[in-house]
């Protein structure tokens, strides 16, 4: 059985994975793709053949957008199966008789091999089906973990990592909501505000497939502002990555007006409430804050929102905050529930596991799915180059995950007995 | 007030150096911080070409510090689809107020006619009837709404606050009178009976003991008073109503006496609570 993730090295991940000597042979002979993978691209790549030669005699817009889905699979699949031969070639003249061209063999044949194992990779990206939300743009919601003051400082500090991340990227970013707690603590917080909750909208199309990879909760270990002893805390922030719609709103409103869609609620299982101060209201008091609070009564989740002055601005975002919240949570149980039905595949991402650690005291910020530490924390609080590193490790253990997840399924289909034997 | 704890004072410092004045009015820093954002906001949106930003900054906030409400500092309130201008003198909308508004027009949606006549009385910025100009002039081809209200200052700015609607809002559809209610007709022009199809009111409502007990102090300080206590009524007129015991209701009673006479499809009136409602009511 597999041992759950990390998975150390990127490049070669499936190798982590029953690698046992009689894989390796099998691989050898399929350029390092498990030859599952390599099936399921072949029968792809004839799909494709198959639906453009049915195309030319005559064009159907449905299938066409098959064929071009699949597309990237058969180009993909070309370019392995080319790398492949001139390796195979190259692997012949290592015989020759001719002694220099057995020496240049030797010097290209080395990277020849790391191309291959990089087209293999593109390979597996191209199999890999793309989430259905990845092309949306997202919203990003940090809040603090259980726990004090501390937490509620450092959801604040990752919060602004990801808004000046985003500055610094140029995405089109807005914070939609910032809520802070009225906490009793002491007065130096270097900065840092008790956060109760925010949500940054990043309005970039594809923003969802950048950021998903930072769902989860997040750890630090520093010693607090507040602390006056010098020993060191441990916290956490939790953040969720939650799909969101192009600001223009066409296609959203479609969207959420069908009954199959993810983003789809009907308003009667929806309360809401206007929230004020207790005692009277009306003519007795001006309070500028007009809170609202909506309740999908289904599932219990509920979302306020009292950032702007307008009610009908804070009931707007409240929907929208509210739809992106249920469209994840309906997402996320499929997906649940199709991992639970992949035998032998334990992936640790559930959302009570710690994603990254930031350690102060040691500049430090670790991933643990990819398992990369990365140095300079101040960079990577500030939303730096260093970060951006950061949240690539994290994506690219994703889309490794998710060929893992590919994987599973295709060696489901073939039979036991093969399996077992497989390869010499 | 209870007296804040310097400790906040100085928690406030690290959001902002302004914080701390901020603070005065607003109590918590949550508010605080979200003041601070909406002022920064609105100077941003509204750039002046005379006074440099942070001399701006400064000053709303020096006016906010002493407890002026942030709508008469920032001079408007948003008011479901509309931002309504706010002035010193006149009463400022109130989000319970802007709730049923909006609920009242969807309810008129669906009135299977042509045309629609409402009425509000007491309008003071005129944002019930213009809000209901604003959600039904699309639906309804006649569309007439009519604002009452007998402070000169609430006129005026009622007026001002229906060229957000266009030349079509302020030339037709929604009209501006002052008059008290107590006057004949509340000096509006004669309706037949069942005409209007709705007759609306948020009239001054709260008794003087209430005004000293439960009012919070901008509002006590700095709304014009004519806009919540109703004691500027001669004794007279209380007692014709029947409001001695409750001189409170007494703009209700009046309010009713004109129904009689109009006879609106519906009406709507906003009340201080149960209590008052059970009276007016029942
Ligand atoms: C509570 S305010 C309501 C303002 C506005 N309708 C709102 O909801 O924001 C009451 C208004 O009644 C007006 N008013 C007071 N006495 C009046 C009277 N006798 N006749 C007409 N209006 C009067 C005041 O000037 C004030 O604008």
């Amino acid at each position: 059985m597999i041992t759950a993730a990390p998975w150390v090295c990127r490049s070669c991940a499936w190798s982590l994975r029953r690698a046992s000597a009689s894989q390796f042979m099998r691989r050898a002979s399929t350029g390092g793709l498990p030859p599952a993978l390599l099936a399921r691209a072949r029968k792809v790549a004839a799909e494709h053949d198959q639906l453009s030669a049915q195309l030319e005699a005559n064009y159907d817009p449905k299938v066409a957008r098959r064929a071009g889905e699949i597309s990237r699979v058969a180009t993909a699949l070309n370019v392995f199966e080319k790398t492949k031969a001139s390796l195979a070639e190259l692997d012949g003249l290592l015989n020759s008789d001719d002694a220099e061209l057995r020496d240049l063999a030797r010097d290209d044949i080395e990277s020849a091999t790391a191309e291959l194992t990089e087209v293999g990779r593109q390979l597996s990206v191209a199999l890999t089906p793309k989430h259905p939300f990845a092309h949306m743009p997202c919203l990003l919601e940090v809040r603090p973990g259980p726990g004090g003051l501390e937490g509620r400082l450092f959801a604040d500090a990752v919060f602004s990592m990801y808004k000046t991340y985003c500055e610094n990227m140029g995405y089109r970013a807005r914070v939609v909501k910032y809520e802070t707690a009225d906490e009793e603590g002491m007065g130096r917080t270097g900065g840092e505000l008790a956060l109760q909750e925010a949500v940054l909208e990043v309005q970039d199309e594809g923003a969802y497939g950048l950021f998903r990879g930072e769902a989860g909760v997040h750890r630090v270990q520093r010693i607090p502002v507040t602390e006056k002893t010098g020993r060191v805390h441990t916290s956490v922030a939790v953040v969720w990555v939650l799909p969101s719609f192009p600001t223009d709103g066409t296609e959203a409103e479609s969207d959420w007006e069908n009954p199959e869609s993810d983003f789809y609620i009907d308003p009667a299982e929806v309360r809401t409430e206007t929230m004020r101060a207790r005692g009277a209201g009306g003519q007795h008091v001006n309070k500028t804050e007009s809170a609202i609070r909506l309740t999908h009564i289904p599932t219990g989740t509920t979302v306020s929102m009292q950032d702007s002055r307008s009610q009908s601005t804070n009931r707007k975002w409240a929907w929208m905050l509210l739809r992106s919240r249920i469209a994840q949570q309906r997402r996320e149980v499929r997906e649940e529930h199709a991992r639970s039905i992949r035998k032998g595949l334990i992936l640790n991402n559930s959302r009570g596991d710690k994603i990254r650690t930031y350690n102060y005291q040691q500049d430090r910020c670790t991933d643990h799915r990819s398992g990369q530490d990365f140095h300079n924390l101040t960079n990577v609080l500030e939303g730096g180059e260093v970060f951006g590193k950061v949240i690539k490790s994290a994506e690219s253990w994703l889309v490794e995950r998710d060929i893992q997840e590919i994987l599973a399924d295709e060696e489901e289909v073939v039979p036991s007995g093969n399996k077992k034997n497989g390869g010499k | 007030m209870p007296r804040l704890p310097p400790s906040l004072f100085w928690r406030a410092h690290q959001i902002s150096p302004h914080a701390p004045n901020l603070l005065l009015a607003c109590r918590d820093l949550p508010s605080t911080a979200l003041e601070l954002r909406w002022i920064k906001d609105h100077i941003t949106t509204t750039p002046s070409t005379t006074t440099p930003p942070f001399l701006r900054l400064a000053h709303l906030i020096r006016l906010r510090a002493r407890g002026l409400p942030l709508q008469y500092v920032l001079g408007t309130q948003p008011f479901g689809t509309l931002t309504i201008r706010c002035r010193r003198g006149v009463l400022i909308p109130r989000p319970e107020t802007e709730s049923y508004t909006l609920e009242l027009a969807d309810v008129l949606f669906r009135t299977p006619t042509r045309s629609l006549t409402v009425v509000d009385l007491c309008t003071g910025t005129g944002c019930i009837p213009l809000q209901l100009f604003a959600s039904l002039r699309a639906r309804f081809p006649s569309l007439a709404a009519h604002g009452v209200d007998v402070a000169p200052g609430a006129v005026a700015l009622a007026r001002e606050n229906a060229r957000q609607l266009g030349p079509l809002g302020a030339a037709q559809g929604v009209t501006f009178h002052r008059a008290s209610i107590f006057s004949p007709a509340a000096g509006l022009p004669p309706f037949p009976a069942g005409e209007i199809d709705l007759l609306t009111a948020n009239p001054p409502y709260i008794s003087r003991g209430a005004f000293a007990r439960s009012t919070a102090r901008s509002v006590r300080n700095h709304e014009p008073r004519l806009a919540l206590v109703p004691d500027g009524v001669p004794a007279s007129v209380v007692a014709a109503l029947g409001c001695e015991a409750f001189p409170e209701d007494v703009f209700y009673a009046r309010i009713l006496e004109l129904c009689r006479g109009w006879r609106p499809k519906r009406v709507f009136l906003e009340v201080a609570d149960g209590e008052q409602a059970g009276r007016v009511f029942l």
